[in-house]
């Protein structure tokens, strides 16, 4: 693709949005539920090309991708969506033309997609158009199926709606199609930090710009006495790291192991380590980069050297590089490998939680916590202060639901352009 | 590796590896406990290839010494920005060091050298060892300019600063003399030195038979350029032909370094070589295996001049085999497919001041 086509499309993007902004958000909305409701829907041919054609695209297995598709979007239905546009634009009957608080997307957005999970790029796709903004979305190059098939079902849903999304292809290196991308007049920009800056350092003001560079995740966790519940809250912890191979900012890097003894983390870190290996039989991990490998071999590595000079590290693992558990005997933040490769560190109580965090505090997403009793609200609350977008149950991190503000900000709030009208006499 | 031929003869290396194997197991605690947790004891080990090789990046956590503490003459220190920990290599001789690295210098960087006394221009952009005693590479460079330099060799970084008008005189003077010079040093103080050439507009034509050898890479020490574009720019700026750039891979971990090709084989396909003393596997990482050649993998170096740590080592970085040598690829070829999480090493790193 041509940066003159980008700016082609960019002008025959602006003509379809004025046809849709003559339609309430109320009713786009509509659409935009019902296509949600197809993706819910395990049969519908849209969530089987999906599962199709990820895995080739993407290196995620099969099984992976249908598990991971359907706890993530088990609870993003057309009421959800409805829900979250209430809570975030207010009542949907004064939004529109003539009420006193109007609410309105750009006249074009740009959206800058990253990774390879499904879930974030429908969402970034429907949110703008939700205010009636239309979208050219530049497809991430680990993922160039989903936004076509997320184009395609809306398209399928509503001919007039579909017209009003553009998917973008070309080398994130073209410097030209880069900037005929970003002259649309709010960017959305998801990707590494480097990715950001360089979004950031191009977009022409003035631009709404809102981005996510880098995030990660994690769990905080007081392991229960009773060996079934311990297994439980392993499993859970097991499956927030095995769906999507550990490569979301919702995948925890590290799980601290709250609690004076520290023997009791070993322990948990070999729940973990068994039902990670069960995750490997039910959903496989996908395939990696010989970096990826390498890295991970190297951790393993350094672990058995810190072991051998005599520290308290435990290493559990799989013949291959599919899984990994180091259990720590400290806090001390380390290289996450990634790709099912968690470290469990043990903390005496939850105020050295939070010391262990802070450093953190800038990239962080979500923590998972549990146990913590009378103590769970407070812990919650320091986590927040620290930057966490989100605490929730460990086993829920990848199903976040559709109102998650993600980055503390919102899903269509951030995109919108609001106007309050006051009386006039 | 005094030896005035270089054999590769392949039942020596591995008599001598297995040798310093078991000396190792034997003497340094901690590699023999981690050799342990492996299943893999002299007793066990047959091929200087089974030999275990531990991660270089473990030298910042571990003290890996193969005789007692008190016998340490010297350390080394990796290089590292203020936010990292430094690894430590800590030796009881300087001598095999020494031994290893002229040879090896001298076979890659002045082929054409056939006496003894034969010497050469040399001027270092990287501080002297006297500046940075912990510096394996000044170390090396002062040893290089002792053994091979002529009078006037020297190091042209001072208190930490590039003498661009000192190391540009010389330069120039070389240019109109076409009395050819050597210059060694750090990819970043190239960059640098590019970087003010351009500034100030001056282009060089150095003597044909002048040669650069640059090591190391950037470390948020200069702009990152491709290794490529680092030549060519050379190439323009000094007029040394790309034949004549011979890049170094070599670490503090490592008694031995590996040269490019291009001086000694101007005409094959460029790759990095070794001293007969020193062997480079590429392991496939999923597998832990030899990968088949032309397979990208983790470099594992077994270093007969690491006789004061370990002999094996893991290096960070991948590589791939070519010929009888290796090409190095860096240290995260593909890491843009780790999505949006990321190690919370980066994030550390990114943080601090």
């Amino acid at each position: 693709m041509t940066a003159g086509e980008i700016a082609e499309q960019l002008a025959q993007l602006r003509e379809a949005g004025r046809r849709l902004r003559r339609r309430s958000i109320k009713e786009v909305l509509d659409v935009l539920g019902a296509v949600l409701d197809g993706w819910r829907d395990s049969s519908s041919s849209w969530r089987r090309d999906l599962e199709e054609q990820l895995p080739s695209a993407t290196g995620f297995t099969r099984p992976l991708v249908e598990e991971g598709l359907r706890r993530a979007l088990e609870t993003w239905s057309s009421d959800a969506l409805r829900e979250l546009a209430v809570r975030e634009l207010g009542p949907l009957d004064s939004l529109d033309a003539g009420s006193d608080r109007r609410a309105s997307g750009f006249e074009t957005t740009a959206v800058v997609l990253a990774g390879s999970i499904p879930m974030p790029t429908l969402l970034a796709l429907i949110a703008p158009l939700a205010l009636r903004s239309p979208v050219i979305a530049k497809a991430a190059s680990r993922d160039p199926v989903t936004p076509l098939l997320v184009a395609r079902s809306i398209a399928e849903t509503d001919v007039e709606l579909g017209r009003c999304l553009r998917i973008a292809s070309f080398d994130a290196a073209d410097e030209d199609c880069t900037r005929a991308l970003l002259e649309a007049d709010c960017i959305c920009a998801t990707g590494s930090d480097a990715t950001i800056a360089a979004v950031q350092s191009r977009a022409r003001p003035p631009r709404r710009l809102v981005v996510d560079g880098h995030r990660i995740s994690l769990a905080a966790v007081v392991p229960p006495d009773s060996p079934e519940r311990r297994s439980d809250l392993a499993e859970r912890i097991a499956t927030d790291v095995a769906l999507w191979d550990q490569l979301g900012c919702l995948s925890p890097i590290a799980v601290f192991c709250v609690c004076p003894q520290p023997e009791r983390a070993a322990v948990l870190g070999e729940e973990i380590a068994r039902a990670l290996a069960n995750a490997e039989k039910s959903w496989p991990r996908g395939s990696i980069e010989a970096s990826a490998a390498h890295s991970i071999a190297q951790q393993r590595a350094e672990a058995e050297l810190r072991r051998a000079a005599g520290r308290s590290v435990e290493i559990h693992a799989s013949d291959s590089t599919a899984w990994t558990v180091i259990v720590e005997d400290g806090p001390e933040l380390r290289p996450a490998p990634l790709h099912r490769f968690i470290r469990v560190a043990p903390v005496p109580d939850p105020e050295h939680l939070i010391d262990a965090v802070g450093p953190l505090r800038t990239h962080l997403a979500a923590v998972a916590i549990e146990g913590f009793c009378a103590q769970t609200a407070g812990v919650a609350r320091a986590l927040a202060e620290l930057g966490a977008s989100r605490i929730c149950a460990p086993g829920s991190l990848q199903s976040p639901p559709i109102d998650w503000r993600h980055g503390g900000r919102g899903v269509l709030a951030p995109l919108a352009r609001f106007a309050d009208i006051e009386p006039i006499t | 590796m005094r030896e005035p031929r270089w054999n590769y003869d392949e039942t020596r290396f591995e008599l001598l590896a297995l040798e310093i194997f078991a000396f190792q197991f034997e003497h340094c605690e901690i590699y023999r406990r981690f050799c342990e947790g492996r299943n893999q004891t002299p007793s066990s080990v047959k091929t200087w290839r089974e030999i275990p090789a531990v991660p270089t990046s473990a030298f910042k956590e571990v003290e890996l010494r193969s005789f007692p503490a008190s016998n340490t003459i010297h350390c080394f220190r990796t290089s590292g920005t203020s936010s990292d920990v430094r690894g430590t290599l800590y030796l009881d001789t300087l001598e095999l060091y020494e031994a290893s690295l002229l040879p090896t210098f001298r076979r890659f960087v002045f082929p054409e050298f056939l006496l003894p006394e034969e010497r050469a221009a040399i001027r270092v952009l990287a501080p002297s060892p006297a500046e940075q005693p912990d510096s394996s590479l000044s170390h090396m460079f002062g040893v290089v300019i002792d053994a091979l330099g002529e009078p006037g060799s020297g190091f042209d970084v001072e208190n930490g600063e590039l003498l661009f008008d000192r190391v540009l005189m010389i330069l120039v003077e070389s240019a109109a003399s076409q009395v050819p010079i050597t210059l060694c040093g750090t990819a970043f103080a190239f960059v640098h030195l590019i970087d003010h050439m351009n500034r100030h507009g001056v282009m060089l034509g150095l003597p044909s038979a002048s040669r650069i050898m640059e090591t190391g890479g950037f470390k948020g020490r200069s702009r990152e350029i491709p290794r490529a574009e680092l030549c060519s720019e050379l190439k323009r700026v000094l007029g040394v032909s790309q034949e004549r750039i011979v890049n170094q891979y070599g670490m503090t971990e490592l008694g031995s370094q590996f040269y490019d090709s291009a001086i000694i084989g101007p005409s094959e396909p460029r790759r990095k070589l070794g001293p007969p003393w020193a062997r480079v596997v590429i392991v496939d990482p999923e597998t832990g295996h030899e990968a088949a050649t032309g397979q990208t993998g983790s470099i594992v170096v077994v270093d007969l001049a690491n006789t004061g740590s370990v002999l094996a080592l893991r290096t960070g970085d991948l590589g791939r085999a070519i010929l009888d040598g290796f090409e190095v690829l860096g240290r995260e070829p593909g890491a843009d497919s780790r999505g949006c999480s990321i190690g919370a090493d980066a994030i550390l790193n990114r943080s601090s001041p």
